[in-house]
């Protein structure tokens, strides 16, 4: 090969599946050439958005016919339900709030949405992308696992197992 | 047949249909399904919506079980949340005495108004399901390494989005669900050191949960939110191309060894 | 080179770096302004919410130690040995509407409970109810007024 001093106009990135490479004159792109794990989006992607939105609408108009959306009775502000509970998702949230308001509703999610935020900068080190529980990630994948769980054991806590008063009740009983 | 004596003699159906052609080529440019090369990567370089793909994409990042579908699942159940939230835009009518009588029409007189309203409250449960899902998925397969750290970071904004747009939506059907769920939500946001209560006054356009809260939360949830998570949603697409598609294994720094080692 | 056109002392920052400096500032001084209307106008400055200034009817009505709940004004009127208080019937926990009970108020949301005088007796409430201010109108009707809370304690006295 012989050795030249180049400097690419574009830099060249290995990550992306196509790049300014160089200017040329011609009149179509140079197909063909790339590597050969990949594959024409046109109609390999596409066509699988397509089943996946035909059957994501197929889902929800079997639910809409199956299962109406809940409706109570007029709002009351005299009268609150026992026990009044927040959305599902924000149900664990409300569980922390009964055990103090400020830390449940203000600090932890606060908290948890910086933690959330800077986890890409905090934890950079280039191994086991691309891969499911990778061996190399075991401490990080741990730790969201953990995450994840008490979050849902929490959510689960406050939709089933809270009831009047917010006591503490067993759902088949 | 290509003569211009020819030509002159088109008979009127030909010409007809020579126009139409014509119409339909400058529409699509691209009449049959490609089968080339060159043809399938025109029909996404060339089309405003299959833009956001880049012509080719990784073997990789289309096995099913590597997403399971999560974002594209997740985008889909927000366009059907727009398309059905528009059209129950049609019926609603954000006021305190009002909204209630609305919902009850939806279920009863309106045609098919009880099949929009569910799919939208199913959709959104399953949107926040979804987004969630989602972020795991790209957390456990280390999605979010550099180069798309920033992507993570829109990622987390528009969980915040969806959270917003499913909490909004909850108060409109102004039934003691709604009533005492936000009630209960706004208070919580109360109890923010110093910027609290200004914040849920500001949520709740006064002091208790009532006709303004109703009609800043619509205006939020139709409006606002959904532009806001529209653009990020934009921004999160575009960073997928610029940042070389979707994560795979020849990212990384030590290739990853395979059972033999 | 000559050095008699080297000065001896170069400006910190050129008058180009300045005056674009300047320039950015403005621009971000007109975005904060921008912004800060913006905010203020949906500042709710209008009260829509439910008056603030309630007429309770006659003092005769009410009988010594009753708790006697306004549900549409949410607050409970309270006739003691020593006169008349309003304490409001809003959770100080998350906001729902607390009910009387023999030992005072509780909270069917989240089971915080009150004695008579709305101090927290148990629960997660943080603060005791809000008390208002009570005093009689000219057409000798109990008034009470939701924007000036009291101290817990503090009886109206006719």
């Amino acid at each position: 090969m012989r050795e030249v001093n180049t400097k690419h106009v574009f830099p060249q990135d290995p990550n992306k599946t196509y790049g300014l490479m160089e200017l040329m004159k011609g009149t179509k792109p140079t197909v063909g050439l790339q590597p050969d794990d990949m594959v024409f989006t046109w109609p390999h992607l596409l066509i699988r958005e397509l089943v996946l939105f035909a059957i994501v609408v197929a889902g929800l108009l079997v639910a809409a016919f199956l299962f109406d959306a809940p409706l109570e009775e007029i709002a009351n502000p005299n009268h609150p339900p026992n026990p009044a509970k927040a959305p599902w998702y924000f149900l664990g949230l409300q569980e922390l709030v009964s055990y103090s308001a400020f830390v449940g509703g203000v600090l932890i999610p606060t908290l948890i949405v910086i933690g959330l935020m800077l986890i890409p900068f905090i934890d950079r080190k280039k191994i086991g992308i691309g891969k499911w529980f990778a061996k190399e990630r075991a401490l990080a994948n741990g730790l969201f696992l953990t995450f994840l769980l008490v979050m849902g054991a929490l959510i689960i806590l406050g939709t089933y197992f809270r009831g009047a008063n917010w006591s503490f009740v067993v759902p088949w009983e | 047949m290509a003569t211009s004596q020819a030509s002159t003699t088109l008979s009127l159906k030909e010409k007809a249909i020579a126009f139409f052609n014509t119409l339909y080529r400058a529409l699509f440019r691209y009449g049959k399904m490609p089968q080339d090369a060159e043809g399938q990567s025109y029909a996404v370089f060339n089309n405003l919506f299959l833009h956001i793909h880049s012509v080719k994409v990784s073997k990789h990042s289309l096995r099913f079980t590597y997403t399971f579908g999560l974002g594209i699942i997740a985008t889909c159940l927000f366009l059907v949340l727009v398309f059905t939230g528009v059209w129950l835009m049609f019926y609603y009518f954000p006021s305190a005495t009002e909204a209630y009588n609305r919902m009850l029409d939806l279920r009863s007189s309106v045609d098919f108004g009880f099949v929009l309203r569910n799919i939208h409250k199913w959709a959104a449960e399953l949107m926040v399901v979804f987004v969630i899902l989602h972020m795991a998925r790209v957390f456990f397969t280390g999605a979010y390494k550099p180069p798309r750290e920033f992507n993570w970071v829109i990622g987390v904004l528009l969980l915040l989005l969806t959270f917003g747009l499913s909490f909004t939506g909850y108060l409109l059907p102004w039934d003691q669900l709604a009533f005492w769920a936000i009630t209960v939500g706004t208070s919580i946001a109360g109890y923010a050191p110093v910027l609290g209560e200004p914040i849920r006054k500001f949520l709740l356009g006064a002091d208790v949960v009532g006709q303004e809260a109703l009609v800043r939360f619509y205006v939020l949830h139709v409006v606002i939110l959904p532009g806001l998570l529209s653009i990020f949603l934009a921004i999160h697409f575009w960073r997928i191309r610029k940042d070389g598609g979707l994560s795979h294994p020849n990212e990384n720094e030590t290739p990853v060894k395979g059972t033999a080692q | 080179m000559k050095k008699k056109h080297v000065r001896t002392q170069q400006p910190e920052i050129d008058r180009r770096t300045f005056l674009t400096a300047l320039g950015w500032i403005g621009v971000g001084l007109s975005a904060a302004v921008a912004a800060l209307g913006n905010l203020l106008y949906l500042k709710p400055a209008v009260d829509y919410g439910p008056p603030t200034l309630i007429r309770a009817g006659k003092p005769d009505e009410y009988k010594e130690g009753i708790k006697e709940v306004l549900e549409n004004d949410r607050i409970a009127i309270v006739r003691d040995k020593k006169g008349f208080a309003a304490i409001s019937v809003t959770c100080t926990h998350l906001g729902c509407t607390v009910r009387t009970s023999d030992a005072g108020f509780e909270c069917p949301c989240h089971g915080s409970q009150f004695d008579n005088d709305g101090l927290v007796t148990g629960g997660p409430a943080p603060r005791p109810l809000d008390w208002y201010q009570v005093s009689v109108a000219p057409n000798g009707e109990l008034e009470i007024d939701k924007s000036v809370k009291v101290t817990p304690g503090t009886f109206f006295t006719m």
